[in-house]
């Protein structure tokens, strides 16, 4: 099987390069820890919004439970260091592990059901799964403080503000692996079977293929490398906390990946990144009274990111269904179809 | 025996709020295949006109003034479903995952305004004397205000099966949850029927948030999310389309939610997730729903 370039090889090998190069080249913005933070964060994003593009777009799987596996990775990884019950990286592939295991067992549960019952089931797990890390059961969660990991414990190239670099290029990879990965499974046989399923799950019945099972595979997969990506934000953020738990979280997942569009691939990248970054810097911008001069009830909503995303958000559903990428490869097609009738 | 007795009619009273949120849902889903998430918007928008009526303009907190107030919340719930359903939902005609999507946005919209004008902290909602009072109820004292609320519910779901059985727009309602393209192939205009549903679900959604905002002892827009989710919970539960499922769903997880954590703290929602599993497993459509060919 060989994996097909869409896009220009060049142009991805600069960006990834810069990226890469860009804390230790001299002065930048990237080489202030606080960017490099804040773009660390902003990658982990981008990755959850593609591994949520392969339910969502790649395979038709409207749930609104991905919330539940990423913190399940992180909390799961966060318990395994603190409590020294494995050294810091068998404790990340353990809870990847066990994500996937919840991950199949939710999903197996859930995709009982198909369509708007399907996001309403996945909903109300995810919730739970919020629920629970909220009421610190046996004392292993810290209820709403959430639980800070032990710095002790892991290796030290990863704490404190110094070694953000650190993280930034851990982030990155984080980023890459999920993306190839992505990449590997909706190019194979069984990601054209996912993109069957969302377009006719009729016709792949009709087919004798078990339309559960890969549907099930489609939510393991993404599940355990939000998995992964949640052990990654536990490195970032220092602690556990409900807030990752929350359905926000897979909300504002839903909104990256329809913002930057579905099934693109970069669109859910790009999406993730933009988003993440955009919200923390917005809200950075208010504290410094961007929006002082103005009367307290428009100032008010303006100072939410809810707001603005909200109505973005609504005006895209209804006026330009693909998204960032989707506008860009209408316009692509638009250049193509005007150069080719031209010259005839 | 007393303690039985109170934690069934404060789960009751606890279901009841939950089936205010459930019914618009139910409706919605079975009419129009829309997974509603505007509809916690609904409850926060009653919750907070109610109580700006409740305080603006009634000074007192008497009983005709509360019910005052829920139906002036419910009715403002109720025109803005309606016009979000004019805007946004009628333009996506038969694009359900786009509708769904839109109403997340309005969510988020409408929780992004309401957290702007009036803070995400508790403000407190005046409450009649009398719903702080208990009632002896064989030997048992219960709470005062969880009576209003299963009145409350109970009436609604009155009022909704009168209008669905003895009206003709109910008649209609009927049939297109049974068959909408049915209905629409004899001629008859199911729009109508769309927005009468989603004023019906805004307004119950309104109604509720009163309620919800006295149980909770104060109204802020981050209070709707638990009450939406729960929601899906009964609805699933209870069967997509059925309002009297959504009714029987909803007291029996307010009844087992009290239960379980007057046993064990913290236990109730854990509970329900694993009776919505179960149900799940046993019998997808849920306890009414019909079944999914």
């Amino acid at each position: 099987m060989t994996l097909r370039w869409k896009y220009s090889r060049y142009f991805l090998i600069v960006i990834v390069a810069a990226l890469f190069a860009a804390p230790i080249l001299g002065t930048n913005p990237l080489s202030k820890p606080g960017l490099q933070q804040t773009l660390a964060v902003a990658f982990v994003f981008g990755a959850l919004a593609l591994t949520y593009d392969l339910l969502f777009g790649f395979t038709g799987l409207l749930s609104f439970g991905h919330a539940l596996f990423f913190a399940s990775g992180l909390y799961l990884t966060c318990i395994f260091i603190n409590h020294s019950v494995f050294v810091w990286w068998i404790a990340i592939i353990a809870s990847i592990l066990l994500t996937s295991l919840l991950a199949f067992l939710v999903g197996a549960a859930s995709l009982r059901t198909t369509g708007i019952t399907f996001a309403m089931v996945t909903l109300a797990f995810g919730e739970a799964g919020h629920v629970i890390v909220n009421r610190n059961f046996f004392g292993l969660t810290g209820g709403e403080n959430g639980i800070a990991l032990n710095a002790e414990l892991i290796p030290q190239i990863w704490v404190g503000v110094v070694n953000t670099k650190y993280l930034y290029w851990s982030a990155l990879i984080c980023l890459i692996l999920t993306y190839l990965i992505i990449w590997w499974v909706t190019e194979s046989s069984a990601g054209r079977v996912f993109a069957a399923l969302r377009d006719n799950e009729m016709r792949v019945q009709v087919l004798g293929l078990n339309t559960r099972n890969f549907k099930l595979l489609s939510f393991v997969i993404a599940g355990a490398l939000a998995g992964l990506l949640g052990s990654m934000m536990l490195l970032l953020a220092g602690s556990a906390a409900p807030r990752f738990a929350e359905s926000n979280i897979t909300i504002a997942l839903l909104l990256m990946v329809i913002l930057g569009g579905a099934v693109t691939r970069w669109g859910a990248v790009v999406g993730g990144i933009a988003y993440s970054f955009l919200t923390t810097r917005m809200q950075d911008l208010t504290q410094n009274g961007l929006f002082a001069g103005l009367p307290k009830y428009v100032s008010g909503p303006l100072s939410e990111p809810a707001f603005l995303l909200g109505i973005v958000f609504i005006l895209v559903v209804m006026f330009a269904p693909g998204g960032l990428s989707g506008a860009y490869y209408k316009l692509r097609l638009r250049s193509i179809s005007k150069k080719y009738s031209s010259s005839k | 025996m007393s303690t039985f007795l109170l934690m069934t009619i404060t789960g009751i009273g606890l279901g009841a709020l939950y089936f205010l949120v459930a019914s618009g849902l139910t409706l919605i889903y079975g009419l129009m295949g829309v997974l509603n998430f505007a509809h916690g918007a609904f409850l926060s928008i009653g919750a907070f006109v109610g109580l700006w009526f409740a305080t603006s303009i009634m000074k007192e907190a008497t009983i005709p003034n509360f019910i005052l107030a829920m139906i002036v919340g419910g009715l403002a719930a109720g025109f803005f479903a309606l016009l979000m359903e004019q805007l946004l939902i009628t333009r996506l005609y038969d694009r359900h995952i786009d509708q769904v999507l839109v109403t997340v946005g309005v969510a988020l919209v409408v929780g992004a305004v309401l957290g702007g004008w009036f803070g995400n902290d508790l403000r407190l909602f005046p409450t009649p004397l009398w719903f702080l009072t208990g009632i002896n109820f064989f030997g048992a004292i219960i709470p005062a205000d969880r009576i209003i609320y299963i009145a409350t519910a109970v009436g609604l779901l009155i009022g909704n099966w009168a209008l669905l059985r003895f009206t003709r727009i109910g008649l209609i309602i009927r049939a297109g949850v049974e068959n909408r393209n049915m209905v629409n192939a004899l001629g008859i205009n199911v729009r109508r029927a769309f927005s009468t549903v989603f004023f019906l679900g805004g307004f119950a959604a309104g109604i509720g948030g009163v309620l919800v905002s006295v149980y909770s002892s104060g109204v802020s827009p981050l209070i709707a999310g638990t009450y939406l989710i729960y929601g899906f919970v009964v609805v699933v539960i209870g069967g997509m389309g059925s309002v009297t499922g959504s009714f029987v769903a909803a007291m029996l997880i307010g009844v087992i939610k009290q239960f379980a954590n007057y046993y064990v703290t913290g236990l109730g929602d854990f509970v329900i997730a694993l009776l919505l599993a179960g149900v799940l497993l046993v019998r997808p459509q849920g306890l009414f729903g019909k079944r999914i060919s």
